[in-house]
């Protein structure tokens, strides 16, 4: 009991002092620049000035200290040595350069940035829009969405039971084997063919993310007035054409941050190839390669490398967001 | 006056309760155990009483319940607290709790290379040449021992920095005796003899070995065993020292005829239950099971001796299955070399009842309290044997307590971009159907490019 | 109209068969570890989830009764018993473990000694022999047997009799409440800031927030800690909230500007013009329309602090006291982590908050919407 009422007040006063610091910030800048009074015109503009700041300044605090520093600190480390006693230069970069494996783990995080986000996203769009005025269609997007709630180590388990391999003529327990075993096929190492592999373990992402793609769209497709595919239905559209040429023209932005959001997923995915295969039989990523060289080699200068690679490649990215941050600005 | 005298009353019901409880086995009632030694250690530290300090460890589940029995009659003998806790990412933790300035008292590794690693960083405390002469006494083949905790440390002189404490014997063979009975095979007493039983075995129309590879984000740590284990079988002991450090190179014909000779038994579909496929894609946790099917999937199994946990529920080991040591060559050159492992017990910070701690696990006392309960073997030679409450552990301890030669698991000496990780992917791709020679080449390439 | 309506059904017909398709397909995989976390290891690693509803057939040994076990009759030592358990029928049986299925129930088997051995179809078995028994250890009985469907309910007893599990519970909620809240208000402020108002460097300062959803997690967890250290947070509550908070922040700084960009212009301009401050427009205008938004980051947020067991390892610790529900689900399974049937309960165990959580949010996320569909009118 005595731990509830900790829990309960350590809870409040975390989230009293977010909500003071707002108010009360906002509140002394009004009153060192009423914006009322003789000068209220420029005190307005000023206090205009600064209150973005306000706004700002928590978030951009704790992004300094939680994100941006440890990312300075990685550049650091990746000039020095494994144990960040000596500098190096780009030793570890050119390193890289030469390094099969890392090679590897490039061209596999490439077809995962072609295959996962797309699916993860059409298949959640498909969801949002099935499931909309079903009667069911809440449990339904319950039961998509469960993947979401189940954690990395969970959903390893699960497809195993999928994958799992067993000699021809045994019992066999993954449910794909099974299935080609009843319709005369094979049993299959799945995990292990090369090219198939990755594929398999894409599947599982796309598994997992469609629940986030589908919450996100299904709100977005909610929120399209009515009138418009009223008026659209009225004109004698097709359901499929209400589809494809109302709603998603409509929320091709919300589209957008989903594709986002999961290519972003996608570019550090790391608990399911190392649950699954840890990168072997050439399902090697990034974020993998990156850990094992940080925790299981301890060297810190090659994997703080590979994770500065992996941050440039978010470039493009980033750049079509200014892009679209100023189209949207205008 | 009254008001105090009660409190002090309920007080120490309480802490009397409570450690009542903690202690399995009655303190002085067990004349297997050394209880003397538990007294004379507390009598030496009277200084450490009211201290408090934590231990880190990768022991979780069943371990960690035994190691904390352990612990708490430290803490009743003494009157400090040792507070332990487990982590299944010890790996990542400790480096990451090191690194960033907030290291447990003591931590327990389970493989020598990551402590190397810390030690050379300064992150460890050094135990001092008169524990290191200790174990030179006092453990079977001490010197090894020794060796297994001796490091550079950051100003680059080797010094004794961790203390091994449990230890796991891997050079074990598991088989189900009655199979052996029913199909008339005999215990292999030499490396000979155990290929020609392999062979035997095939020609019967069975299936000699189950090896399963598979261990998630560990997949391929089990043939490491393997080739160690042939390794101290076709090489000598100072080849493997010399190869451990790379002082003989990974794609040196010594090593590459000991991967060799691990392809004989599991690139042989004939040799293997699921055929050289399900070599790599079995988990080693499942692959036990084999050997418990009827019919037999297959009749032998390689592993540690932790295997039993994943025996089939109600497996009497000793009787349903049993064990035999993975035999020598016949000539007897290279001795009865036993591979083994086991966890380094390290101090991380100044505090005295950390120190006064790794004094505490050389009494005999803290190794017969576990070996009188269960999972535990040691080299300590001061240790009762009787203690073991499992007489199937005894034999693993006293396998450890006989090894001529004993050498630890070399894939936990080798740098971690090696032992847990090429060395491992290697092996996946060798029994996968890469050449020895190639897949050497490759891992040599690997080691010669760390820096 | 009425071949409208026709036609509708047929389409309405097409969706429902099309969404539970995909609702199947979807939950075959989850349905799967369900049904696992109420088998035992041993039938978990024997046959397929699949195959658990139907009767199976198994082969196995069961030991008969020692020595200790006989009785004279008619000049013959007799050993007698049953070798099949519960609800169990025999199909055949055998004395080797290569031939496990060589006999008949009824048939009698000839072993070694003039032994004889006949095994009923109702299990029963009768052992003779001329001379008295002396093994201490049964003789392997092998059995085919067929087993009705069985389930148990034993792996949940073990997860939720874990001790401290209460405590861990506890623990979970504690963190995860206020690292849920504390990043969505932060972050709320900062969106608004982003999407509506005037200030240099807004584009790039959005551009940045998308880049620093890329740094990955771990390259963050050692000059963190340190810093925690130097700052004198060191480990514990204070730590792990921050920490989620930064680590959650960009993507809900991300997901909510995005959302808040695309609410109608028209209402916030008038609310200027009628002379509301930021303030008053962030609170009364925009976080009753950003509801949906702020709703589903929420669960997000809350599903990833929950299944969390790295950051709260290094920021929280993992002694008794502190441990949190995936760590105590952890430390079940043992160092080896070969449980799976404890495996599969507990990722049952933990998903059945999150569902609630989702439950719940569900119906804000609809009360939000009509809020914000009113935009359109």
């Amino acid at each position: 009991m005595e731990l509830f009422w900790l829990a309960t007040s350590t809870i409040f006063i975390g989230v009293f002092g977010c909500v003071a610091w707002f108010w009360g910030s906002n509140w002394v800048l009004d009153r060192i620049l009423p914006p009322r009074g003789p000068k209220s015109g420029d005190n307005i503009r000023r206090a205009n000035q600064i209150r973005p700041w306000l706004f700002l300044g928590p978030a951009i605090l704790f992004l300094s200290m939680y994100l941006v520093y440890p990312v300075i600190d990685s550049l650091w480390r990746s000039l020095h040595n494994a144990n960040g006693s000596r500098f190096v230069g780009t030793a570890n970069y050119q390193w890289l350069a030469g390094d099969a494996k890392f090679r590897e783990s490039m061209v596999n995080n490439m077809l995962w940035l072609l295959v996962v986000p797309a699916l993860a996203t059409v298949f959640g769009l498909l969801a949002a829009q099935l499931t909309d005025r079903l009667k069911w269609g809440s449990i339904g997007k319950s039961l998509i969405f469960m993947p979401m709630a189940i954690s990395f180590v969970g959903a390893g388990v699960i497809w195993r039971f999928i994958y799992e391999y067993r000699a021809a003529g045994e019992t066999q327990i993954g449910l794909l084997n099974y299935i080609v075993t009843q319709l005369g096929g094979q049993p299959q190492l799945w995990l292990t063919l090369p090219g198939w592999n990755s594929f398999l373990l894409m599947i599982v992402l796309v598994w997992i993310q469609t629940g986030f793609a589908m919450v996100i769209l299904s709100a977005a497709l909610r929120g399209i007035p009515e009138e418009t595919i009223e008026a659209a239905i009225l004109d004698g559209a097709s359901p499929l054409q209400v589809f494809f040429k109302i709603k998603v023209p409509q929320i091709m932005g919300t589209i957008a941050v989903v594709w986002t959001t999961i290519t972003i997923v996608v570019l550090k995915v790391f608990d399911i190839v190392f649950v699954m295969t840890n990168g072997q039989w050439g399902t090697q990523v990034l974020a993998n390669y990156m850990y094992d060289w940080s925790f299981r080699a301890n060297d810190t200068g090659r994997g703080s490398a590979i994770a500065i690679v992996l941050m440039i490649l978010v470039t493009p990215i980033m750049i079509w967001n200014i892009y679209n941050a100023r189209k949207e600005v205008r | 006056m009254r008001i105090t005298f009660f409190t002090t009353v309920a007080a120490m019901a309480l802490a009397a309760g409570s450690a009542q409880a903690q202690l399995v086995i009655e303190p002085g009632s067990d004349d297997r155990i050394n209880w003397q030694s538990l007294d004379e250690f507390a009598a030496a530290h009277p200084e450490i009483e009211g201290q408090s300090f934590n231990i880190l460890g990768p022991w979780l589940g069943g371990d960690q319940e035994l190691f904390q029995s352990v612990i708490a009659y430290f803490n009743d003998a003494t009157g400090a607290t040792a507070n332990y806790s487990g982590s299944d990412s010890f790996e990542q933790q400790i480096v990451i709790d090191a690194e960033a300035g907030s290291p447990p008292d003591v931590a327990v590794f389970p493989q020598p290379g990551l402590a190397a690693d810390l030690a050379e960083r300064g992150h460890l405390r050094p135990l001092g040449a008169e524990t290191a002469y200790w174990l030179r006494e006092n453990y079977a083949a001490g010197e090894s021992w020794e060796a297994l905790g001796t490091y550079a440390g950051q100003d680059g002189t080797d010094e004794l920095f961790a203390f091994p404490y449990k230890a796991d014997v891997k050079s074990l063979v598991w088989f189900v005796p009655e199979n052996f009975e029913d199909a008339g095979y005999e215990v292999p007493t030499t490396y000979e003899d155990l290929k020609a039983l392999t062979e035997q075995i095939a020609e019967d129309g069975e299936t000699p070995w189950c090896i399963g590879l598979g261990s998630g984000g560990a997949t391929g740590w089990p043939a490491t065993d393997w080739v160690e284990d042939l390794m101290l079988r076709t090489a000598s002991p100072e080849d493997y020292d010399r190869w451990t450090t790379n002082e003989m190179p990974f794609n040196d014909p010594v090593v590459v005829n000991a991967i060799e000779e691990f392809g004989w038994f599991a690139k042989n579909p004939d040799f293997v239950a699921g055929g050289t496929g399900g070599v790599t894609s079995t988990d080693f946790r499942e692959s036990p099971a084999g050997l418990f099917a009827s019919p037999p999937a297959c009749y032998m199994h390689r592993q540690a001796s932790f295997i039993p946990t994943f025996f089939p529920e109600g497996t009497v080991v000793g009787e349903d299955a049993d064990f035999f040591y993975m035999p020598a060559p016949e000539s007897g050159d290279l001795g009865q070399p036993v591979l083994g492992g086991g966890t380094m017990f390290a101090v991380m910070s100044d505090n005295p009842a950390a120190m006064a701690f790794i004094e505490f696990l050389k009494t005999p006392f803290a190794h017969e309290i576990w070996m009188a309960q269960q999972g535990f073997v040691t080299p300590h030679s001061g240790a009762n044997l009787e203690a073991y409450d499992d007489p199937v552990v005894r034999r693993m301890g006293e396998i450890l307590l006989e090894a001529t030669v004993f050498r630890f698991d070399g894939s936990d000496l080798m740098p971690g971009a090696i032992g847990a990780g090429a060395f491992w992917t290697g092996m996946i791709d060798f029994v996968g159907g890469a050449e020895a020679q190639a897949v050497a080449d490759q891992i040599q390439a690997t080691w010669s490019s760390l820096n | 109209m009425e071949g409208m309506a026709g036609q509708k059904s047929s389409l309405a017909w097409a969706v429902n068969i099309a969404a539970f398709l995909l609702v199947v397909l979807w939950t075959i995989p989850t349905l799967g570890l369900f049904v696992s976390s109420f088998r035992d290891r041993d039938q978990i690693t024997a046959s397929g989830w699949w195959q658990s509803f139907t009767g199976s057939e198994q082969t196995g040994f069961v030991r008969s009764g020692t020595a200790d076990d006989q009785v004279q009759q008619e000049g013959l030592y007799v050993i007698e018993g049953n070798a099949l358990e519960g609800s169990q029928t025999l199909r055949a049986w055998g004395i080797r473990a290569r031939e496990p299925a060589a006999f008949q129930p009824g048939e009698t088997a000839e072993m070694d000694g003039g032994i004889q051995l006949t095994v009923e179809e109702d299990g029963t078995y009768r052992m003779t022999s001329p001379t008295p028994f002396e093994m201490t250890r049964g003789e392997r009985i092998f059995t085919t047997t067929v087993s009705p469907p069985s389930f148990t309910t034993e792996n949940y007893n073990r997860v939720i009799g874990a001790t401290g599990l209460g405590r861990a519970f506890m623990n979970t909620f504690t963190v995860t409440i206020p690292a849920t809240v504390i990043p969505i208000l932060i972050a709320a402020f900062a969106a608004y800031a982003l999407a509506w108002m005037q200030f240099p460097g807004r584009a790039l300062l959005t551009a940045a927030v998308v880049g620093l959803l890329v740094v990955p997690l771990q390259v963050a967890l050692i000059p963190l800690l340190r810093l925690h250290n130097e700052l004198g947070i060191g480990k514990g509550y204070l730590g792990i909230w921050l920490a989620h908070t930064g680590f959650g922040l960009p993507l809900a700084v991300y997901l909510l500007r995005n959302y808040m960009v695309g609410l109608p212009r028209e209402i916030i301009e008038s609310a200027r013009v009628d002379g509301a401050t930021e303030f008053q427009i962030f609170r009364r205008i925009i976080l009753p329309l950003s509801f949906p938004a702020l709703a589903s980051f929420a669960i997000f947020q809350f599903l990833w602090v929950w299944n969390d067991l790295l950051v709260a390892t290094v920021f929280l610790g993992n002694t008794r006291e502190q441990l949190v529900m995936t760590g105590l689900l952890r430390e079940l399974m043992g160092s080896r982590g070969g449980e799976w049937e404890i495996l599969a309960t507990s990722a049952f165990i933990s998903i059945a908050v999150p569902l609630v959580v989702f439950f719940a949010m569900q119906k804000y996320l609809v009360r939000g919407l009509l809020a914000g569909s009113v935009k359109g009118g």
